[in-house]
């Protein structure tokens, strides 16, 4: 019984990982601009499409190709691609309507996600797309649990990019210019900090954070759909909120228990109500702790 | 009053263009057979497959000449998405159409169901090829047909198969919550108790859904023989998929929904390898009456879908049964599609029961080896 | 009683009748069923524009679940007809009842927060219904929903024979349906242009403005929010009831996000705050997937493309600014006669 445990647990952090890659990119665009960007669950399905996409490439040119060579190939590639898609939604859709309410500027982001989305189909196609295996099926055992290759690819990635995200936010000059313009653009523009290169740069890094989940997650599940960014970013976007929207160690540990709550949710009561819990979840923090876990409470201006 | 007059021009202008937009109607001598199915949609392989077959029978027909007088035959296919209001909506437009003399329709038992009780209202007969839930043919509308089995054949079949042949005595069952699916697993689980077996567990997951980990996680924690599935094919290969990656390594059993090359396709063979299906019948590339037909559709349209064979035979069941009425009329169509006595399909000889239900319609055991679904044994009721 | 008179007195009353009216002689001049069809589908969208338009034009409290007021609305009246025989005059106003309930138990905590954060909790709420019908099959049947709902039935007076009434139920033929969503359009339009002019109306639209200064003034924002919202939540229930009646089937995929997007896309196409602007969207949204039925794969590419262009062009929509104007045209006009 505790192993059944702890091997959701296990499969809960898995996943968590992922829509903690997710909800960072989330919080980091609202703390810059206050905007809800519902298009950022279409990038991180993107990036899943454009790894798939590289194993095809893989798999026709290069048959034998070690599998390491195949899966850093399919994350930088994935990265870049996005990192390209953020910065053009954030140019086309975004900048002109700096100063507009965000209500128009929100209902611009549901049309860019309708967009992305049926671009995508149009192209890739209607159906499930089945992601070749890449990573061998390697199993670790302890009694019942298993634990394998992938998992730990995917925890060791996710882990990685969360401590260099955390690292640039810190340490680097970029990183703090972030920091200025989320807690005032004005007096950052004051002290020469250009607001549309950090609002770019922003958009940017979370894209690529995103899309490394993505294509981590067509691993994980074995097949991609172009309806899963949908799904997957309204449960980051609810972890973001969980962990506090605007603070990316609120992201990160919001992604994360996420994941478990899911995970044993739908292990122990029913995984047909599985989103149920995230929305309730979502609501419930909205209403009672909108600051989140870790946010700081929003000042009501006057 | 110069705005009012502006707004009231231009409502009244977009009222017309729409009206001529939506086109005229056409004046001919014919006669329509409807047609529903997915057509768009994560199932429109399949939809489209059953559409080439009708397709094919329609306009053998009209090859021939007249069905009678000198009148031809129109095809009209439809879209429902495997959605049970678009179904409506679809039954809705062909009902409303007079020259539509007959529906071949739907394929979703839940599409199916839904739109039967339109057809019997507007008293237009419809045939499905392969809505299976036995359900359907109970409500006691005389406007229905089918040309396959019932799941009250198929589940029990394969709770026989499993007890009998496999001998597994503790099972888990999965149905994904569609008419179908929910139908065929309830079947099989009332059967396969009556045996003596044991149901360890019987969940539902949602036509769509995505992470069944924790799902499968439980059930290994089960340790289960094999598992049921009620459910079609793109769930199946995911949950496949998703097994390997628990280490859930018990073999799964699914009914005509999961009777696609794309399974494998989609499941890789290696995972596929070793899952067992129930389906409608025997492999139609086994049965001489169909080769002819199957050799002409695989020349048209690439490789032949499940179901292909069944929209054909249920198209010539309604042509011929307009051939005998002789003239446009919808109730003599009906009575003359109930009138249907050893009809020679290209799947065997159709029959009607008072319900509607086709006679004597065997299910076959197949598994999957080698990358392909090998035909195990036939199970006729 | 001159036709001026009436203008001036009653202008809209004469407003809705004169729009409406042609739609009166539609399925007279045009017998084609597939038309009215048709446009009582498209009528039942003008209903839910209009509905959110409350909320989203007037007050600027976007809701991004509407699609589940309408769902519950039309599971309502599906269930009491299903479990109880309800017929459907009975089962339209608790449906809008219903939904209004819902409207006001979710506005309650969510109406405090943030402006998009209630578009969160919205669209959160969308999902919990839609996903909650969909696996209650005890109750609400699951993925396949709930069949054979019963169509409204009249008792019709016969004077053949000797007077008696005889009951006639609604058919598959769409136009008993199509004069009843007109008859529900031309209410509730009258309806929303009255409270558009009244002391309420003008609480939205400040609250909408600038909440804080509306309540500054006096303005009780809370309340008036929630009775906005509830007000659009009923009118939602009353359009999913009707729905059902027609469809004789609900199943929980017809209400899912996509709906909601596409009942805000005709909010802001037709220009929010704008009645008639609400109707032209849902008119034009609601029949152009009809008339473009070659490119159905691209429909939703166009839709977003929609969206993204009409924002960053012409956000007040086709006719928005209007209200704007005319209490600045007012305004002026007072003004010149101060000065004169």
């Amino acid at each position: 019984m505790l192993e059944l445990f702890i091997q959701q647990i296990l499969n809960g952090l898995t996943i968590g990982m992922v829509y903690a890659l997710i909800a960072l990119g989330y919080t980091m665009v609202y703390g810059v601009i206050q905007l809800i960007n519902f298009a950022h669950g279409e990038v991180f399905m993107v990036g899943a499409y454009l790894a798939l996409t590289v194993m095809w490439i893989f798999a026709s040119l290069f048959p034998g190709a070690p599998f390491w060579l195949v899966l850093i190939s399919l994350l930088l590639f994935s990265m870049l691609g996005s990192a390209v898609l953020g910065a053009a939604i954030e140019k086309i859709a975004y900048r002109p309507l700096r100063g507009s309410p965000k209500l128009t500027a929100l209902i611009t982001s549901i049309g860019v996600s309708f967009f992305l989305q049926n671009a995508v189909m149009l192209i890739y196609g209607l159906k499930e797309q089945s992601v070749p295996e890449i990573i061998p099926d390697v199993r670790w055992h302890l009694g019942d649990l298993s634990f394998s290759l992938i998992q730990l690819i995917i925890f060791a990635t996710s882990l990685g990019l969360m401590f260099f995200l955390s690292w640039f936010i810190k340490h680097t000059r970029t990183g703090k210019a972030m920091r200025a313009c989320a807690q005032d653009p004005e007096a950052a523009q004051l002290v020469g900090i250009s607001v549309n290169q950090i609002i770019r740069t922003t958009f940017v890094l979370g894209s690529m954070l995103a899309a490394v989940g993505g294509a981590l997650f067509g691993m994980y599940y074995g097949s991609i759909n172009f309806h899963d960014g949908y799904l997957a970013g309204l449960k980051a976007f609810t972890a973001a909120v969980f962990g506090g929207i605007g603070s990316v160690p609120g992201a990160m540990i919001g992604g994360i228990l996420l994941g478990v709550f899911e995970g044993l949710g739908a292990g122990y009561i029913s995984s047909e109500w599985k989103d149920v819990f995230a929305f309730l979840l979502l609501g419930a923090v909205l209403i009672f702790k909108p600051s989140g876990i870790l946010g700081e409470p929003l000042p009501d201006k006057v | 009053m110069k705005e009012f007059v502006k707004r009231f021009l231009a409502a009244l202008s977009l009222l017309f263009l729409a009206v001529l937009f939506c086109g005229a109607g056409e004046k001919e001598d014919f006669v329509t057979i409807g047609f529903v199915a997915p057509l768009t949609g994560d199932q429109a392989y399949i939809g489209t497959g059953v559409l080439y077959g009708a397709q094919i029978a329609v306009e053998d027909a009209n090859i021939k000449g007249p069905v009678f007088g000198n009148t031809r035959l129109k095809f009209a296919p439809l879209d429902d998405q495997h959605n049970p209001t678009q179904a409506v909506l679809a039954a809705n437009k062909l009902s409303a159409d007079p020259n539509v003399m007959g529906v071949v329709g739907h394929f979703n038992s839940s599409c199916t169901k839904a739109a039967s009780s339109i057809y019997h209202e507007t008293r237009v007969v419809q045939i499905t090829p392969a809505s299976t839930n036995p359900e359907i043919s109970r409500q006691g509308f005389d406007t229905f047909f089918r040309v396959c089995a019932t799941d009250d054949v198929q589940a029990p079949a394969a709770a026989d198969f499993v007890w009998k042949e496999l001998q597994a005595k503790k099972i888990v069952i999965v149905d994904d919550k569609t008419t179908y699916g929910k139908g065929l697993a309830d079947e099989f689980e009332k059967k396969f108790k009556k045996l003596g077996g044991v149901v360890l567990s019987h969940d539902g997951i949602t036509q769509g859904e995505k992470d069944f980990t924790p799902l499968l996680t439980k059930i290994k924690s089960l340790g289960p023989e094999l598992v049921y599935f009620g459910g079609i094919y793109p769930e199946l290969s995911l949950l496949l998929k998703q097994s390997r990656k628990v280490g859930l390594e018990t073999p799964w059993m699914g009914g005509d929904g999961i009777y696609d090359v794309t399974l494998i396709r989609l499941a890789t063979p290696e995972l596929a390898e070793g899952t067992y299906a129930t389906m409608l019948g025997v492999d139609p590339h086994s049965l001489p009456g169909a080769r002819d037909f199957i050799t002409r559709f695989e020349a048209r349209h690439g490789e032949i879908g499940s179901f292909s064979a069944y929209g054909y035979d249920a198209a010539n069941v309604l042509i011929e049964a307009i051939r005998r009425a002789g003239k446009k009329d919808r109730e003599a169509v009906l009575r003359e599609v109930r009138n249907t006595k050893d009809f020679q399909g290209v799947l065997g000889v159709i029959n009607f029961d008072e319900k509607g239900d086709a006679v004597g319609r065997s299910v076959g055991i197949f598994k999957v080896e080698k990358g392909k679904f090998k035909f195990l044994q036939e199970y006729k009721p | 009683m001159s036709l001026s008179r009436i203008k001036s007195k009653h202008p809209f009353f004469f407003q809705v009748v004169l729009f409406l009216f042609p739609f009166v002689l539609l399925p007279i001049l045009d017998k084609n069923i597939y038309h009215i069809d048709l446009l009582t589908s498209v009528g039942i969208y003008v209903l839910l524009a209009m509905g959110l338009n409350v909320a989203v034009g007037f007050t600027g409290l976007l809701n991004l679940g509407y699609a589940a007021f309408f769902a519950l609305g039309a599971y309502t009246y599906a269930l009491l007809n299903l479990h109880w025989g309800c017929p459907f005059w009975i089962g339209l106003p608790i449906a809008g009842a219903v939904s209004m309930v819902f409207g006001v138990v979710i506005g309650l905590p969510s109406i405090r927060v943030r402006g998009d954060y209630l578009a969160i909790t919205t669209l959160g709420f969308g999902e919990i219904v839609r996903i909650s019908f969909n696996n209650l099959d005890e109750w609400t049947g699951g993925p396949n929903g709930i069949l054979g709902i019963d169509r409204p039935q009249l008792w019709l007076p016969v004077f053949k024979g000797g007077f008696h009434w005889k009951l006639w139920s609604f058919s598959v033929n769409p136009t008993p349906y199509f004069y009843l969503v007109l008859a529900l359009v031309a209410v509730t339009a009258y309806l929303l242009f009255r409270m558009s002019d009244s002391k309420m109306g003008r609480a939205l639209v400040a609250i909408r403005e600038d909440e804080l200064a509306a309540s500054c003034m006096g303005i009780p924002t809370l309340k008036i929010k929630l009775i906005a919202f509830g007000l659009s939540s009923f009118i939602a229930g009353i359009a999913g009831a009707v729905f059902a009646s027609k469809q004789t089937i609900v199943t929980p995929d017809s209400f899912d996000f996509v709906l909601s997007v596409l009942i805000l896309a005709m909010v802001v196409l037709g220009g929010m705050g704008n009645i008639w602007g609400s109707a032209l969207g849902a008119l034009v949204l609601g029949t152009l997937p009809e008339l473009l039925r070659g490119f159905a794969a691209y429909r939703m590419l166009l839709f977003g493309l929609l969206m993204i262009l009409m924002m960053i062009f012409r956000p007040q929509g086709i006719l928005g600014g209007q209200l704007i104007r005319r209490e600045l045209a007012s305004r002026q006009k007072e003004a010149d006669h101060e000065s004169a």
